[in-house]
């Protein structure tokens, strides 16, 4: 009883000490452990170890109680445990048993016991040795576990830090194939959405099936798709949309991956959908900001042309108009001579505006100042424009009561309206009346500028609103640069409007265009009748 | 006489074009000080005790809107801009800055002439506001509110005789859609444009015999409006 006593208080030991290498383990650099020894070769070592053992027990006896000779058997099945492994450890365990009995229990050389009681210590020391040995390599399998969790962590960490910094896409690519190959042993290719398909990111080796990438980019959840063949489809979920997807190849005959990897990967995927969705805007912001600039140089130079060419007309019409009011007063002719002086300065004017304007519109993107504003306004604007060209002729504007407000650049459409309404001028008879009209068709409004002068040829009739044609181009006596309608055609489709032109029933030229209805905002009360004032 | 008569200071850097303005203004009896640069113009406008500055709004050395924004520091005396730009945002800057009409570049020195007129006028005009005023076929009653069109009463809103107001009251020159908000609305609404927008319609359909070619409530298509009596 003594003996088992002993046996008892001993394991506490051994359990304490166990206790303290779990501490220790987790601090002893992975370089140092006999990580992956082959299991045959460690059994053998178990075997040595054991004999080794039964040798140095040999030599002790004469001088050491068989107590202790027990626990130093214990000590080496736990070490073999520790660094060998569960088998090699129950190995050892039952070997050292053996051994025991065989060489230090009298009758020694023989398995046999004089006394009964060393059934007991056999036994003791058996169940011992198996339970210190299976904790010991359950333990050592968790440092182990650890260990890898550790440098996975370490790993990721690295990535992210250098996904971070990186300001290109295929870097991306590099970095997340490299870590992949490196800590998983992963062959992987990133697939980046272009137009209606996935593009890979850069050269690979990985088989996979485009409609099994379509179907994981297109999911809404972030669920993973896998083929039986070690084929992984981690969708990247960025914070607006599906950025892409990571395809992850498994290498041949390794089993499908664990819940742990799976979660690794997936913060793989998560950190790649941030970094390409992040490279999306630095993109998206370099190019506002070029774009920006772009609008600011050009608005510069046909700012300054503007200058450049209105300074002289300024001139000019100013030097007419001084002479004309000079005294003594110049005769009829000279008088007459300056009138028109003045008068072709202007409609050189109007022309330098609608080849700034053209230039404008066909340079870049039209940025529309777009308001809600009624129809009749800016008609009246353009007429009142045109008021001196328009001595001769009668202007009838028919708009229905209910015309909605629209939204549109007032700037620009009264730009088209002028154009329109001096087209007709100087296609119509002094005389004759010119009609603008509007009406609600579906959800656009049709509006028409109307004269009673030529009307268009027929084979004309589209052409004429392409850049320096002309109607009547034979018919010199008409001024016209053949910039003028290219001028509304732009400007009506900058609106998502269309401009064409027809004959009217008694043969004048009638030219439509549309705008779009939208939805006019919502007026408040209060406002209409002047409540809050 | 010429102690009446009024000054006028010219600050334009195009040499030509401030000859013929100067000529023009002189011709029209105007006592005219020039001035080529921003620095120099702001001293004449200090000196002289002018009754109306041209100023053209792309100056060598100083921008025209900060040429506006100095004088409107110490100054309520007319402004008329010359502008060669193409952009309306900046015209709009001008008048809200101050200025009080503008004239685009090519000009006839018929159109310069009238409007340099009717901004003198309101500069005499100013001191006394009348009660009973007549636009064509209007007749507007400041005291009573009542508006008849060729004899027959109108019937307007509170905010449309307001509005009528407003306008009359910057007759001669340009206001802009922020400018006639604040005065109507409050501060509050400078930015409910079409709201603005509705307004005039209605006083167009109301006192123009045509709205869609006023003859008094003239749409500066992008910048506002030009009341005309």
């Amino acid at each position: 009883m003594l003996c088992l006593n002993g046996c008892y208080n001993q394991t506490i030991i051994l359990l304490k000490i166990l206790h303290n290498f779990y501490t220790v383990s987790h601090k002893i650099p992975p370089m140092l452990k006999i990580h992956s020894l082959g299991s045959t070769k460690s059994l053998f070592i178990a075997v040595g170890g054991c004999v080794v053992m039964t040798y140095i027990s040999t030599l002790l006896l004469p001088h050491v109680a068989l107590a202790n000779i027990v626990m130093l058997f214990l000590l080496t099945v736990f070490l073999i445990a520790v660094f060998l492994g569960s088998h090699a450890g129950i190995l050892a365990a039952f070997l050292s048993v053996g051994l025991f009995d065989y060489f230090c229990v009298s009758p020694r050389f023989s398995m046999a016991v004089d006394d009964v009681q060393y059934l007991i210590t056999f036994s003791v020391m058996l169940v011992v040795a198996l339970i210190t040995g299976q904790l010991a390599a359950r333990l050592q399998h968790q440092v182990l576990l650890s260990q890898q969790r550790l440098n996975r962590t370490q790993a990721l960490y690295e990535l992210a830090s250098a996904l971070s910094g990186v300001l290109k896409l295929n870097q991306v690519s590099s970095l997340v194939d490299q870590f992949l190959k490196d800590t998983l042993q992963l062959e992987s290719v990133v697939l980046l959405p272009e137009q209606d398909a996935l593009v890979p990111l850069s050269a690979h080796h990985v088989w996979f099936e485009s409609h099994m990438a379509w179907a994981a980019y297109q999911s809404d959840s972030s669920k993973i798709l896998s083929e039986p063949d070690g084929i992984y489809y981690f969708p990247l979920k960025g914070s607006t949309r599906s950025r892409g997807v990571l395809v992850l190849a498994l290498a041949q005959g390794k089993s499908a991956l664990k819940d742990d990897v799976l979660e690794l990967l997936l913060t793989v995927a998560s950190l790649l959908a941030i970094t390409i969705e992040r490279l999306h805007y630095v993109e998206v912001a370099g190019h506002t900001e070029t774009q920006m600039a772009t609008e600011r140089l050009r608005s510069s130079i046909l700012s300054s042309l503007s200058h450049d060419l209105r300074t002289p007309l300024t001139i000019m019409v100013g030097m007419a108009d001084s002479l004309i009011s000079a005294k003594p007063a110049l005769s009829n002719y000279q008088l007459e001579v300056l009138g028109s002086l003045h008068q072709q300065s202007f409609k050189l004017s109007g022309m330098v505006t609608n080849l700034l304007e053209m230039a404008r519109l066909q340079t870049g993107e039209i940025r529309l100042r777009k308001e809600w504003q009624p129809l009749e306004e800016v008609i009246g604007a353009s007429i009142q424009m045109l008021v001196q060209a328009l001595h001769q002729h009668t202007v009838r504007v028919h708009l229905p009561d209910d015309l909605p407000m629209l939204a549109f650049d007032a700037v620009l459409i009264e730009r088209v309206f002028y154009n329109l309404i001096e087209n007709a001028i100087k296609y119509s008879p002094a005389g004759s009346t010119i009609v603008i009209a509007a009406e609600v068709g579906g959800d656009s409004v049709l509006v028409s500028v109307s004269d009673s002068g030529l009307g268009i040829p027929a084979d004309q009739i589209n052409a004429i609103f392409d850049m320096f044609v002309r109607a009547h181009s034979a018919d010199q006596a008409i001024a016209g640069t053949g910039i003028g309608l290219a001028v509304c055609r732009s400007i009506v489709e900058a609106h998502q409007g269309r401009i064409f032109a027809e004959n009217t029933p008694d043969g004048g030229a009638c030219i439509k265009f549309t705008l779009p209805v939208g939805t006019p905002p919502v007026l408040s009360e209060a406002l209409l009748e002047g409540e809050s004032i | 006489m010429t102690s009446l008569a009024p000054v006028v200071v010219v600050i334009e850097d195009e040499p030509q074009i401030r000859r013929f303005v100067c000529a023009a203004l002189e011709d029209e009896g105007c006592v005219v000080f020039e001035a080529s640069s921003a620095k120099q113009g702001l001293l004449e406008a200090a000196n002289r005790k002018p009754d109306l500055i041209v100023l053209d709004l792309g100056l060598p050395d100083l921008d025209g809107l900060q040429v506006v924004i100095q004088l409107r520091t110490w100054s309520s005396l007319p402004i008329l801009i010359l502008s060669a730009r193409a952009s309306e945002q900046d015209k709009i800057a001008a008048l809200d800055a101050g200025a009080d009409d503008y004239l685009t570049k090519p000009f006839g020195v018929g159109e310069l002439l009238a409007r340099v007129r009717a901004l003198l006028r309101r500069r005499v005009q100013m001191s006394d506001l009348p009660t009973l005023v007549t636009i064509g076929e209007l007749q507007v009653d400041f005291i009573n509110r009542t508006v008849t069109k060729a004899g027959e009463p109108l019937h307007l809103t509170p905010i449309e005789f307001r509005l009528l107001c407003v306008l009359y009251a910057s007759a001669g020159r340009v206001i802009t859609q922020r400018q006639l908000l604040k005065e109507v609305w409050g501060p509050g609404h400078a930015e409910s444009n079409h709201y603005l927008r509705i307004f005039v319609g209605h006083l167009r359909r109301k006192i123009e015999i045509d709205s869609a070619q006023p003859k008094h409530i003239l749409t500066e298509t992008g910048v506002g409006y030009r009341f005309q009596v």
